[in-house]
């Protein structure tokens, strides 16, 4: 369990580093964050961006916003289920932009270039 | 009827990096025989599960319509089946021939799994069950991926040194797992062909400076990678690593100087796909031959190798599928060493042996007599040579 008290609690997210490979560095506290992850984007294209609502979920794709690219020059793709009360404000793509990737953005700027990928103690989720 | 199709299955296991070009290979392989302009008068490739076709042939339209390379495989495998499925041919020619169908299963994965160990259990679990797949493939393909090649320019050996050394990791990580029930494996990929993705980034260079590049820089962690897949394996001895290397391209990218994005990927250059078939189903057989003239072989393991031998055999000579069936049974239950086996069985060498313009005469007599199979056998040989000939691909000799 984290320690950080701005981590947050109803996201799971998905991404990459430029060297280290697709983790989770969200987990909504489950166990396993995958079967949550796959049943949002099960049957979802391929695109780069993605929204897509199930239920009380909403799955959301986005291109790091800064353009930042993996060592084979790919623009590293961050995605994101939302849980609970934070998905209903989220309604498009668009809004992922404003009101999901502001709570991440910090942590990422200090870990995506990392040699090897990070353990929750690396990241802090608040500014 | 029950017996058909006859279906012959060989597996490829393609291992590589994140971004080392897995995905876009796979779709580059498959995408151009599903255009409409396509023919092959011999055989049509299929996707035998629909719906992984269609991505498939997605990802090839994004990179020939809109330049834009397949999203990263990420958290899970898929195993892509093709049928090589062969026209039908006279009904007696067609009736007799050993088999219909070659399928190729090709999976394709996350490279990420090579380099650190996943943030999931299940991802976990996959990951092991996805390298248990790969490793009961007939052939696999390391690739050594060109961009990384050319970013470590000068010093390539820090780069093979780390991608060598890193699967050679990975694969001691499985051993116990791997080994713990029967001990070392029999049925095991034995030819590991060293390919060079994204080919099309060093226009002057052949399969040999490729090569010597590998030898000069990572000689020393090649060989401690085949000295760990020989701790895997049941007869060591008939393991080639080292010994075969391609060029492989699934199309030239053109990128924007600014970025890496590209501005247009031209999918008709490409360089060694046509490869892939020929590889995966006559290969096994060639080093099969090749082997067993140099050593004795238990039984076991000629049964694991080339399994199949002798409908590949009775296929590309025209023999009688049964008869060679016969004679290679009784070959393989007496566990004789090669040297006589190959003089038991003409037909096996004939069939690995046959080159040039005698390949070629068969090859348009089989087209000629609409004997599909063994055209395309024929076909797949003469592929090779061509490789060969041309430069892109140096098998063992």
């Amino acid at each position: 369990m984290s320690l950080d008290p701005t981590e947050p609690s109803q996201l799971i997210w998905a991404t990459r580093g430029r060297l280290w490979g697709f983790r989770f560095l969200l987990n909504a506290g489950l166990t396993d964050p995958l079967p949550a992850y796959e049943r949002a984007f099960e049957g979802l294209v391929d695109a780069p961006t993605v929204w897509h609502r199930v239920g009380q979920e909403v799955a959301l794709r986005l291109l790091d916003p800064q353009g930042r690219r993996d060592s084979a020059g790919r623009v590293i793709p961050h995605e994101f289920v939302i849980l609970g009360g934070l998905a209903d404000s989220v309604g498009s793509v668009d809004d992922g932009m404003h009101q999901i990737w502001p709570l991440v953005e910090h942590a990422y700027a200090s870990v995506w270039d990392s040699d090897t990928s990070p353990t929750s103690a690396d990241l802090r989720f608040g500014p | 009827m029950a017996n058909y199709p006859r279906v012959r299955e060989q597996h490829i296991a393609v291992f590589g990096e994140a971004g080392s070009g897995k995905t876009v290979l796979v779709s580059s392989f498959y995408g151009p025989t599903q255009e409409g302009s396509y023919q092959n008068d011999l055989w049509d490739l299929v996707a035998d599960e629909t719906g992984s076709g269609i991505r498939l042939y997605q990802n090839y339209l994004g990179m020939r319509d809109s330049a834009t390379a397949p999203m990263p495989t990420r958290f899970s495998t898929t195993t892509y089946y093709f049928s090589v499925k062969l026209k039908s041919g006279d009904d007696e020619s067609a009736k007799k021939r050993p088999f219909d169908v070659l399928r190729l299963a090709w999976h394709d994965y996350p490279g990420e799994w090579f380099e650190a160990d996943p943030s999931s259990t299940e991802e976990r679990n996959r990951r092991t069950e996805t390298f248990r797949s790969l490793l009961r493939s007939d052939v696999a393909l390391l690739l050594v991926d060109g961009q990384k090649l050319l970013d470590y320019r000068g010093e390539e050996e820090r780069y093979l040194k780390s991608l060598l050394g890193n699967f050679r990791q990975n694969l001691m990580r499985l051993k116990d797992d791997l080994l713990a029930e029967e001990g070392p494996l029999v049925e095991f990929p034995r030819i590991w062909i060293l390919a060079l993705s994204k080919a099309d980034l060093f226009p002057s260079w052949d399969v040999d400076t490729f090569r010597d590049l590998v030898i000069l820089k990572a000689a020393d962690d090649l060989n401690r990678l085949r000295s760990t897949v020989e701790e895997f394996i049941d007869t060591p001895s008939a393991l080639s690593m080292g010994d075969d290397y391609t060029l492989l391209s699934s199309a030239k990218f053109e990128l924007k100087e600014d970025n890496a994005d590209p501005v247009e990927i031209d999918l008709t250059k490409r360089v060694g796909l046509d490869l892939i078939l020929p590889i995966a189903s006559l290969l096994p057989l060639e080093r099969r031959i090749q082997w067993q003239e140099k050593m004795e072989l238990p039984r076991r393991v000629v049964d694991s190798l080339a399994d199949g031998a002798d409908v590949l055999a009775a296929a590309l000579t025209g023999a009688k599928f049964t008869a060679v069936e016969q004679l290679l049974s009784k070959v393989t239950k007496s566990n004789k060493a090669l040297k006589l086996a190959t003089k038991a069985l003409p037909v096996l060498v004939e069939a690995v042996k046959v080159t040039g313009p005698k390949l070629k005469e068969m090859n348009e007599q089989a087209r000629a007599r609409h004997n599909y199979l063994r055209a395309m056998l024929t076909q797949f040989k003469l592929d090779l040579e061509q490789g060969v000939s041309d430069k892109v691909i140096r098998t063992q000799k």
